[in-house]
């Protein structure tokens, strides 16, 4: 048991470095670059700005609501593509999976100018057509803010759920119907209730993304005139460049989250009441929900049609028009350019940046993974004393907007031959995206019934044979799910690599995604065709031509 | 005989005129000719300085073989600026990193106190005053200052963020279009206008930076900044996303533009245009040297050949406004504006090297009261 307590703490020690160092700067007197000197005036303006409160409750609602809906969704798909008899069974199992490639930044430029008061094209579309003259969508809105993120944030809840449900007791559900419980009954009362530690999971993830989450914020909430917390913390760095009090912003985050995992700990505490894999088998019980059927394939392709195929032919026209305006937009494809493609393609670090991003995701989605399952195995299936604290540590990094991750992390590396490399890169990209990895691995081990490592421990099993010929295998799909999530994550960071990238190492999503920093929409829109084409290509070939899984 | 009297008249107030008009356009070419060849004698100074200062530091460049520059500027303009200096001065190579400003000046300073050495240039806008404020960059006089629209003795200035009053040419008429800065706060361009966040170290905060620099008249001031808040419109954290969003009809006035910005989408034939009359405002765009440079002979160096007027053609053909008084472009102030046009300088110290106190003690009262 020694070795994956010791890599536990290995591991837990790399994401609480950069984690305490910027703690610590939320400590000290001055700005970047000032002498510095401990105190703790930068807590007392924290906790002396009368902006806090309305703004928490902003951020709050925001990411509540966007948690809400994306998980919900996310559960809602999982559950049809694992559990029912919905026709068109190889497009449903496609179809939730292509919009995880969607950037969020490129759903949030593709809704804003379809929802967008005046010059929507939804509103547009309306008045022209049925004579509407009322604006009725509203991007700049809390309820346009949550359909953008929620959007965001189905991906987690599809996937974290979708091996839930992919793996259960059959017993458990067969008791019901032997007790005349019917389909709908049993689907309520048994099967998801026992996905709830893996929901959970999710929702906590996805809410914490939507406290710390800036981009929708600024460009739909600000012209709405709803300022989220998140804003103070950037404020502190983009105005003021005083890390101290951006990270004593954080903590207002860090104790959020902390509440928000004890709320989660505390739901999941009677672990073995969830666990769906026991040592009795299991399978999937596919129910047969009758004429529903065709309305479940209508949610699918709905969420098809909201998650990607809609924010994505808006991007294509607009990637080929000269301009935006409604007018212009409807003229397509009459006026149909390509500049914008041939200026994206001579980018400077188009090619040399695609190439390092694809190696190191590929390496980060695999270690962050087995990490993330080494803690959870630790946590849950080793009987050491003070193990929950990983569930904290490993969680923690989520709590922290990017940019005052990142500074961490550079000081951190500072001064060591790693600085300016890109095993720096590697590593901060290890650490910010570790959560995502813990977190799934997390909620999957719950589903796992101690009996069955129990038999191995009977029989005399050291803790590799468990880990490697038990758990592993059964957390296959999980494994798959994850390591899709965060490479799909890791290929397109921009916030943490930023400052982690250094001259002569370029990192493809940080100059591509350069555009939608800059404004520049249709070279944007032009370069997330291209990189979405390469990504819908890729992820077709694995599933057809290699019948790769990605969980399904 | 009368009659040839009054030939001789006649012709005496002829002379007279045509001899007072000569005498005056003779006293006006000299008084145009004063500041011309002044200005003449500005540009072949400035020639001779950066040839001598060329020579001098290019052969220690040349040892040093490198130049690392962080920089604001598109990627695609990076490129075509290392590639010009590195076509210029062989046996130099040049790389860049590009973030925003927040992102340079925590890097750098985390760097600076760190010790690290990993920097030469520092090519952004907001970012150098920040920076030398906290003692991270080594002041360096260029010798062509002559020549500058805007000088600073201690950050090279190699070109100019000009912002104008733009406009959507769909959605607003030339003839009802506000014909000064404070003309905005008028209350009929209410629901027409997007505004920058005043709040934020940003255009709008620029110029109002630059507008109290010149009014210097407190009331004047805050009542514009009244004036603007009473419009009640919607204010924006990222210019650019504004500038889009006023393309594509959502506002008529978009409070401020960029100039560059603006021309590019004129040249695609995007329905924006800028109020001419409307002096526009000018802020340094500098290439300052970082403390710990590794090189910082090569720093000098490029930064002497970006105010160069090789190095402005090279700037100006990316799009990027000059930084020369004496450079005609499609972005200078001459070109762009009508005759006369003073432009509204961005100096004042405490705005450029901290931002947040300059905002809390100008606007917040008004902004936030």
């Amino acid at each position: 048991m020694i070795v994956p307590l010791l890599a536990s703490v290995i591991v837990g020690g790399a994401i609480i470095t950069p984690v305490v160092i910027v703690l610590l700067r939320s400590l000290t007197t001055g700005k970047l670059g000032a002498s510095v000197g401990f105190t703790v005036a930068n807590y007392l303006r924290v906790f002396g700005d009368r902006d806090i409160l309305p703004m928490l409750n902003n951020s709050i609602l925001y990411a509540a609501g966007s948690a809400a809906l994306g998980t919900g969704l996310g559960a809602l798909l999982a559950w049809i593509v694992a559990r029912t008899n919905t026709p068109g069974k190889a497009l449903v199992e496609l179809m939730p999976l292509y919009p995880i490639l969607m950037p969020p930044i490129m759903k949030n430029i593709a809704w804003i100018l379809l929802l967008a008061p005046k010059s929507g094209i939804l509103n547009n579309l309306l008045q022209e057509y049925f004579g509407v003259e009322t604006l009725i969508f509203n991007a700049f809105s809390m309820a346009g803010m949550v359909w953008v993120f929620g959007l965001a944030c189905v991906p987690l809840g599809y996937l974290f759920l979708l091996p839930v449900f992919l793996s259960f007791d059959p017993s458990l559900e067969e008791s019901a119907y032997i007790a005349g419980s019917r389909p709908v009954h049993t689907t309520l009362r048994i099967t998801f209730p026992l996905a709830v530690p893996a929901f959970l999971s999710a929702l906590v993830l996805n809410f914490l993304r939507g406290l710390r989450s800036f981009e929708t914020p600024v460009l739909q909430g600000t012209p709405g005139n709803i300022n989220v917390f998140v804003s103070r913390v950037y404020d502190s760095m983009a105005l003021e460049f005083n890390t101290g009090l951006a990270t004593a912003y954080s903590v207002v985050l860090v104790v959020l989250s902390v509440i928000t995992l004890i709320f989660y700990v505390r739901a999941t505490r009677f672990s073995e009441r969830y666990a769906t894999i026991t040592g009795k088998g299991y399978r999937v019980k596919v129910l047969d929900i009758g004429a529903w059927k065709y309305v479940t394939f209508l949610a699918v392709f709905l969420y098809f049609l909201a998650g990607i195929a809609i924010p994505f032919v808006v991007l294509i026209v607009v990637s080929m028009i000269p301009y935006f305006d409604y007018e212009t937009f409807m003229k397509f494809p009459s006026n149909m350019v390509l500049s914008n493609y041939t200026k994206v393609m001579r980018h400077p670090s188009f090619v040399t940046g695609l190439y390092n991003s694809l190696i190191l995701s590929i390496i980060i989605a695999l270690t962050t993974v087995l990490a993330g399952i080494v803690m959870a195995f630790t946590i849950y299936r080793t009987k050491t004393y003070g193990t929950k604290i990983f569930e904290f540590i490993g969680t923690l990094p989520l709590a922290f907007p990017p940019l005052v991750l990142s500074v961490g992390l550079v000081i951190v590396f500072l001064g060591t031959p790693l600085y300016n490399s890109l095993w720096a890169l590697g590593l901060g990209l290890f650490v910010a995206y570790f959560p995502y990895a813990f977190r799934n691995a997390s909620g999957s081990i719950v589903n796992i019934h101690k009996e069955l490592d129990e038999a191995a421990w009977v029989h005399g099993a050291k803790w590799r044979h468990v880990f490697f010929q038990i758990t592993l295998p059964i957390l296959k799909p999980s494994v798959g799910g994850a390591l899709f999530y965060i490479f799909i994550e890791a290929i397109r960071n921009v916030d943490v690599a930023v400052l982690l990238t250094s001259p002569g190492h370029e990192y493809g999503p940080v100059t591509l995604f350069e555009y939608f920093r800059v404004g520049q929409w249709a070279e944007a829109a032009a370069g997330g065709v291209i990189y979405l084409i390469i990504l819908i290509v890729a992820v077709s070939v694995a599933k057809f031509a290699f019948n790769l899984k990605f969980s399904l | 005989m009368t009659k040839r009297i009054g030939t001789v008249i006649g012709i005496v107030i002829l002379a007279t005129l045509f001899l007072w008009r000569g005498g005056q356009g003779a006293e006006k070419s000299t008084k145009d000719a004063a500041p011309k060849a002044a200005a003449t004698n500005a540009t072949t100074n400035a020639a001779k300085a950066f040839d001598t200062v060329s020579k001098e530091l290019y052969p220690k460049a040349k040892q040093e073989g490198n130049l690392i520059i962080y920089s604001v500027w598109d990627v695609e303009h990076l490129r075509g600026v290392s590639d010009a200096f590195m076509k210029r001065y062989p046996g130099i190579k040049v790389t860049y990193w590009q973030g925003r400003n927040p992102e340079i000046v925590t890097r750098v300073l985390t760097e600076f106190q760190g010790g690290q050495s990993s920097v030469d240039v520092i090519l952004s806008d907001n970012a150098p005053p920040v920076i030398r404020a906290a003692g991270g960059i080594m002041p360096y006089e260029t010798v062509q200052k002559s020549v500058l629209v805007l000088h600073d003795p201690t950050l090279p200035t190699v070109s100019l963020q000009i912002q104008a009053l733009s406009y959507n040419t769909k959605k607003i008429k030339p003839a009802e279009l506000p014909k000064s800065w404070e003309d905005v706060a008028n209350p009929k361009f209410k629901g027409m206008v997007a505004l920058d966040d005043p709040m934020r170290a940003g255009p709008l905060s620029s110029m109002l930076a630059g507008l109290k620099g010149q009014w210097k008249n407190d009331t004047r001031f805050n009542n514009f900044l009244k004036g603007l808040k009473a419009l009640n419109v919607p204010v924006h954290k990222s210019t650019s996303a504004m500038f889009r969003l006023v393309i594509a009809g959502e506002y008529a006035i978009c409070m401020p533009a960029l100039l560059h910005d603006v021309f590019e989408e004129k040249g695609k034939g995007t329905p924006v245009d800028y109020v001419q009359t409307v002096p526009p405002i000018v802020f340094p765009r500098q290439a300052g040297i970082y403390a710990k440079a590794p090189n910082p002979n090569t720093a000098k160096l490029f930064a002497e050949w970006a105010i160069s007027t090789e190095g402005q053609q090279v700037i100006d053909s990316l799009g990027r406004e000059s930084a020369r008084n004496d450079f005609k472009s499609k972005t200078s102030i001459e070109s762009a504006f009508p005759k006369g046009t003073k432009p509204v300088p961005v100096t004042d110290k405490l705005f450029l090297e901290d931002p947040k106190k300059w905002l809390d003690t100008y606007v917040k009262p008004i902004w936030e009261g």
